[in-house]
């Protein structure tokens, strides 16, 4: 929290200031800021939580350790620092994934997320030698003003930030290394949490340290546009799929860092460093009350059923989003911060995107509501919308990012981007308005599993690293031993 | 040669009464919305305790006693002492040779057969703290591959197969988590049979395209694959009904949720097999498994070991004598302290006038609680009843979609409450209720919608940092009762649970309120005001808080059975009718219903407006008498909850208590019904004077007042059931909280939005309480004890009672609790066992016994 503050001090009274090995810019200090609030409110949770738990001094060590470690990644200036603190970050975690070393499922996640975690690090050491090679300094404000200064990126340079990239897709677990994401809720829920909200999320924040450098290589705005999009629609539908609360959970953060990277990899940093900041808090309110999911169910059965979906009642819905969505977008001209004058291409995907967000609002079963609900819920589709531009104003003024060059590259990638929501806004309405159809019968059992993808890396990755043994299973109430020698 | 052909509706009836016998043995768990104690060895209880225990540690690998070494530790710290030990084997001889009928003395009669007896005390002594033998369970088809291979680094066949299973139950079951859902149409088995189909991920080691021929040969109906694998596998015909029992309990969780659809379908006369479903799901793994297993991987002539059960549990059950042995002296040992305490001084002169009757919940934590407020006035009489006040009723809120039952899992619903208001506002706050419950819904389809989600967390992201900060401060607020969701406060206060019977059909709610009167024994002698106090609890993100709530009314707070019964017995009409069938409420005499939170040990009263005036001045004084017994409640609590430095500190206290039911990461916001122990059943004057530290259920019970021994005979059938069920759901969830119990709560993860909890990721679904309910981290807080039941009755009485329940037979002769008598002249206590009572000494006659033996 203190680091958090000091760094906000420092941007506040000096926004140029950084020295060799780390530096206070608004990006640093808004995320540092995140992550020491949300640290705040786990370590306080786990007080009670934990208590009595084995190894309860060994937990609190070591998700101050990983909070430290996050802290560095933050406030690095240095290419190779931040690779190692990154590292570091990942080990201190490990130790806590591992909380219950006796839990085979913890320690296969566990190593499962080191043999991802390892290949990111290759990737990251990898990066620092070719950004020494192409620039001569490690420093990442050196290597930003010779970026700005250069004509063209050199190669190394370039090489350099698809590895970057990877190394985010792969900490980010995006498909197909998901898999140690979806599977560490074999560590107590506060450690999900800050998983979720202040650790996986570090890969975003890294490609926004080197926003500039991405903005220029094309080839890595294609990776993560191609690897965001596809994780973030497949993910969405497999999290429908999912029986149990934090599993559900664990898909959508992973479908949610595929829409951050998407935004990165179209060059909408505001709209990135949001997604990071709101998904952050979002996801850590929801884990640590992932507890409530039984009074939500009770709230469901107090509740009368509304009529089935229909296809005239989408399409209502559809129209009457986008208006309300057209309206809000208006309206924010008229707000005091003002807004992008021209949107870019990416912002106009990213609208449309609002606006079939809105459906489940306005959908015409939703108009069935009686007396004044009728414009109250227009109205709240309006106000949501227009938060997201208001929200959208303040950060592209405050977080000004580097122009994105119209390209073709950038024309399909945006594209791209718009026939996958599409996509997936379809195949969410046909299963929504035919469960028992053919198509939603077949699709089912493979979203179901997940596309079979993490089998698949599991075959690929333990044939080399095996998982290892955890130790013999202990508690503080009695477990009946079962003889082997029961057999013919 | 006529060898005896058997036709096939023969061999169909014997698999049917297999698949029966061992689906039978399969106890209900109820979802967490409503989640209630059960007996997990509820299909076992027609077998002698000892007999089942060794049963299930063949068939499934659990114990039924504590480890050794805890006896040890129980011995040193003289919990346990070597009278008690004495005193277990005189009884354990009495099995043996039990065939005198009336009394004996322990003291006296039981000597000339103690030749040994000091000797196996002391044997017992020196076996104190050795390690228990390890459990012959029998192997499964997984369990012999798993000792050959695993499937994948890490994982073993075991958990494979009961992962799968337990992912597709729950696809199956759930109806409040997953928004694209399985077809459920084809039924489980069925719908298993399509998903394993379309499972890329198996590791099969003859491939898929071979799995899937096979699995187009399987027999399409579960019954049908049963008796093909079960002919298959060779399983030999005298264990099959064990090898079926064996799968089942290898997929405990989800059997005990196919066994609640089946009870509830019976509630409501109705079948339900997904039992069957699921016995042939775990079945085919078995029968694939096995084919697909390398040549070699099982031992040849594997399944013939299951013709062996009946000796191999009679062999455990000789050695688990010793542990049935050390359970009974420890039981003994508490049962002395009771003994002797009931055995003094009963006070029931020297009472003032009563002012104030009020029928408490018969659960442990009313009697904490009731005795704080009959010292903190003379002038109140409390009393014991099931706290659902003999209630047959559901609840469904106005305008909403929910009905629950508000009565125990053994019964169901005859009539449903819903709130009365004046006719124009009804609908009005309905309409309301439903368009605000609808807003809530579309607004949580646009959080977590596949589209919608990402604009979501963009756009109301942020909001949630003030509620992570909000959750994060401590709070004394008390939460609003979240069956008023949608309405607005002012019509949520004005709203009152009403029976409708009381207004629509006076005379048979009289009928209905006869019965409940003679049960509470309230015939006569009505004071002023009596107070009807329901109880329930007060926790946050809380997954288990149903099973802090009032178990008798259905898991849910009594608040609505209490308001129903005190409007009913308030309604003139009733009174009437009433009177001509013989029960003269006064005209004075009021009913008041009351909320007692066992959490905070605060006390809610409702609907005191209707009080009428001649009751204000002592309405007054009962409010401060309730929280006066609340301090000292809480004061007696304190030190478990670790707040033992406040315990002088009445206001910081009751802060500290707020807070903590209110903390969203509080995991032991109670202890709840944790070291239970006795049913005490006898007029409260027989327990008043006894500090019973929360042990004890209490329902009060006069022996003159019941000629037609109607009222024993029900709390004999039901009360008495349902203290069984809640002490050995608790026993069971401590001497094997693997399979009875749901594990860590840090890991829980809450499955289906109601069905039960994963611990992690998946794995078998839980059922039972978590080790949070029952541990501190430092010491275990609930002793596993079977129930010690004393009934102050004649033997005829209990004796009758019995003759005509087999399931109260079956509860007392096979050694579920225990059965003891208190005299109602003498005061003496009697031991039932074996068709005959023996006396139960003081400890300072035995102690003068021993003495004298020295």
């Amino acid at each position: 929290m203190a680091l958090a503050v000091l760094s906000l001090l420092v941007v506040l009274s000096d926004s140029s200031s950084a020295n060799l090995a780390v530096r206070a810019d608004p990006l640093g200090a808004v995320v540092s800021l995140l992550v020491f609030f949300v640290g705040w409110v786990i370590v306080r949770f786990s007080q009670p939580y934990l208590k009595g738990e084995r190894g309860e001094g060994h937990y609190v060590r070591w998700m101050l350790a990983t909070l430290a470690t996050v802290g560095l990644v933050l406030s690095a200036n240095h290419v190779l620092l931040l690779a190692l603190a990154w590292t570091a970050t990942s080990f201190a975690l490990h130790r806590l994934l591992t909380f219950y070393s006796d839990r085979s499922a913890a320690v296969v996640a566990a190593h499962k997320k080191a043999i991802v975690a390892r290949a990111a690090d290759v990737c990251m050491f990898g990066a620092v030698a070719l950004f020494y090679a192409a620039f001569g300094t490690l420093q990442i404000d050196h290597i930003m003003r010779l970026v700005a200064e250069a004509q063209q990126v050199p190669l190394a340079a370039q090489a350099a930030v698809l590895l970057v990239v990877c190394a985010a897709l792969m900490k980010c677990a995006q498909l197909p290394f998901h898999g140690w994401l979806i599977q560490v809720m074999e560590a107590p829920t506060p450690v999900s949490a800050l998983l979720h909200a202040g650790v996986v999320n570090l890969g975003g924040f890294v490609l926004m340290r080197f926003a500039p450098l991405v903005s220029d290589v094309p080839a890595a705005q294609v990776l993560l546009v191609v690897a965001g999009a596809t994780t973030a629609v497949v993910a969405a539908l497999v999290m429908t799929t999912r029986i149990s609360v934090k599993v559900m959970l664990a898909w959508s953060t992973c479908a949610q860092m595929g829409f951050m990277l998407i935004q990165c990899g179209l060059g909408v940093w505001e709209m990135a460093l949001l997604h990071l900041v709101a998904h952050s808090l979002y996801k850590a309110h929801s884990f640590l009350g992932a507890g409530g999911a039984v009074r939500r169910a009770s709230l469901e059965k107090l509740t009368p059923r509304g009529a089935p979906p229909s296809l005239s009642g989408l399409a209502v819905g559809v129209l009457i989003g986008a208006a309300m969505t057209a309206c809000a977008g208006w309206a924010s001209t008229w707000l005091p911060w003002a807004p992008v004058a021209t949107p870019t291409l990416a912002m106009w995907v990213l609208v449309s995107i609002v606006s079939i967000a809105l459906v489940p609002l306005v959908h015409a079963q939703s108009l069935q509501l009686g007396g004044g609900w009728l414009p109250a819920l227009g109205l709240g589709a309006f106000g949501v919308a227009l938060v997201y531009f208001g929200l959208h104003g303040l950060l592209a003024a405050w977080f000004p990012a580097p122009a994105v060059e119209p390209s073709v590259t950038h024309l399909m990638l945006c594209g791209w981007v718009a026939l996958a929501f599409a996509a997936l806004f379809i195949l969410q309405s046909i299963v929504a308005l035919s469960p028992a159809g053919a198509l939603a019968r077949r699709l089912y059992p493979w979203f179901y599993g997940g596309l079979f993808l993490d089998e698949k890396f599991n075959q690929l990755a333990f044939g080399w690293f095996p998982p290892p043994k955890p130790p013999a299973a202990t508690s503080v109430l009695p477990t009946p031993g079962v003889s082997q020698g029961a057999r013919t | 040669m006529n060898a005896p052909v058997e036709t096939m509706s023969v061999q169909a009836q014997r698999l049917q009464d297999q698949i029966n016998t061992a689906s039978a043995r399969v106890a209900p768990t109820w979802p967490l919305d409503e989640f209630i104690a059960v007996n997990p060895y509820w299909g076992w209880v027609k077998q002698p305790i000892a007999q089942a225990s060794a049963a299930l540690g063949v068939i499934a690998g659990t114990r039924l006693t504590m480890p050794r070494t805890w006896y040890a530790e129980q011995y040193r710290a003289g919990q346990l002492e070597r009278c008690h030990l004495h005193a277990a084997v005189l009884r354990s001889r009495q099995e043996v040779g039990a065939t005198d009928l009336g009394t004996t003395d322990l003291s006296t009669a039981g000597r000339p057969s103690e030749a040994g007896v000091d000797e196996q005390v002391e044997h017992l002594v020196n076996i104190l703290g050795d390690a228990n033998a390890a459990l012959p369970r029998l192997a499964l088809v997984t369990d012999l591959r798993d000792q050959a291979s695993a499937p994948r680094p890490g994982l073993s066949w075991s958990e494979l197969v009961t992962h799968q299973v337990s992912q597709h139950c729950a696809a199956y079951f759930d109806r409040h988590q997953a928004a694209w859902r399985l077809n459920t149409t084809q039924g489980l088995y069925g719908s298993w049979l399509h998903h394993l189909e379309a499972d890329h991920g198996l590791p099969w080691r003859l491939g898929r395209a071979a799995l899937r021929a096979r699995l187009a040969q399987l027999p399409g109906e579960p019954v049908a694959l049963i008796a093909e694998a079960l002919e298959s596998l060779e399983i030999p015909q005298s264990g099959r009904d064990a090898y079926l029992s064996a799968l089942l309990s290898a997929i405990g969780g989800w059997s005990a949720w196919c066994s609640f659809e089946r009870w509830q379908a019976r509630l409501h006369g109705t079948a339900d097999d997904s039992i069957e479903h699921l016995l042939a799901i775990r079945l085919a793994w078995e029968w694939l498994l096995k084919e697909d297993a390398s040549p070699g991987e099982l031992p040849s002539g594997w399944a013939s070991q299951w013709s062996g059960v009946p000796q191999r549990v009679a062999a455990l059950q000789e050695s688990q004598r010793t542990d049935w042995l050390l359970q009974n002296a420890i039981e003994i040992a508490f049962q002395q302290t009771l003994v002797d305490g009931l055995g003094g001084t009963s006070v029931d002169a020297g009472l003032a006038n009563t002012g104030v009757q009020a029928f408490f919940c018969i659960d442990v934590r009313s009697e904490v609680f009731r005795r704080a407020l009959e010292s903190a006035s003379p002038e109140i009489r409390t009393h014991g009843f099931a706290g659902f006040f003999g209630l047959p009723i559901a609840y469904s809120p106005l305008g909403s979609a929910l009905t629950r039952p508000q009565l125990p899992g053994l019964l169901a619903p005859a009539q449903c409450v819903t709130e009365r208001v004046e006719a124009n506002l009804a609908e009005v706050l309905g309409a309301r209720r439903r368009n605000a419950l609808q807003w809530r819904q579309r607004w949580s389809e646009f959080r977590s919608s596949p589209s919608s989600g990402f604009s979501f967390v963009e756009s109301m992201g942020l909001m949630y940092g003030a509620k992570l900060f909000a959750d994060s401060v401590a709070s004394t607020k008390a939460p609003a009762r979240w069956e008023n969701e949608g309405l607005p406060q002012h019509g949520a206060e004005s709203l009152r649970p009403c029976l409708p019977l009381a207004t629509d059909d006076p005379e048979a709610a009289a009928t209905l309120a006869k019965g409940i009167l003679c049960a509470m024994g309230l015939q006569t002698g009505f004071a002023p005001l009596v107070l009807l106090v329901g109880h329930g609890s007060r926790s946050a993100n809380n997954p288990h808080s149903a099973g802090l709530d009032c178990g008798a009314c259905g898991g849910q707070t009594g608040e609505v059975n209490a308001r129903v019964l005190a409007d009913l017995l308030n309604t003139p009409r009733v009174r009437t009718h009433l009177r001509t069938l013989g029960i003269d409420v006064p005209d004075r005499t009021h009913f008041l219903a009351a909320l007692h939170n066992t959490t905070t040990d605060e006390t809610t009263l409702f609907d005191t407006h209707a009080v009428p005036s001649h009751l204000h001045e002592m309405l007054a004084q009962l409010t401060g008498w309730l929280d006066r017994a609340g301090a000292m409640a809480r004061a007696e609590r304190a030190d478990s909850l670790g707040l033992g430095e406040l315990v002088n500190q009445e206001a910081e206290l009751k802060t500290a208590v707020l807070q903590r039911a209110n903390h969203w990461a509080e995991v032991r916001p109670e202890w709840g019904l944790v070291n239970n122990a006795a049913f005490v059943v006898a007029p409260r004057a027989r327990t008043r004077h006894l500090k019973l530290s929360g042990r004890c259920f209490l329902h009060d019970y006069a022996e003159e007042d019941d000629t037609d021994l109607s009222v024993l005979t029900l709390i004999m059938t039901a009360p008495m059931v349902v203290t069984n069920w809640i002490n050995m759901q608790y026993h069971a969830s401590t001497v094997d909280n693997r399979r009875y119990g749901s594990g860590n709560k840090v890991l829980h993860n809450v499955v289906g939005g109601r069905l039960g909890v994963f611990e992690g990721n998946g794995g078998d679904l839980r059922i039972g309480l978590p080790i949070q309910s029952l541990h501190d981290g430092h010491r275990l807080h609930h002793t596993p004890l079977r129930l010690s039941v004393f009934i102050e009755a004649s033997r005829t009485a209990i004796e009758t009672v019995m003759s005509r329940h087999e399931v109260v037979q079956d509860l007392v002769n096979n050694g579920w609790l225990h059965l003891l008598r208190l005299d109602p002249q003498s005061h003496r206590v009697e031991h039932y066992g074996h068709m005959s009572w023996k006396n139960f000494p003081l400890s300072s006659e035995t102690n003068k016994w021993a003495s004298m033996e020295r």
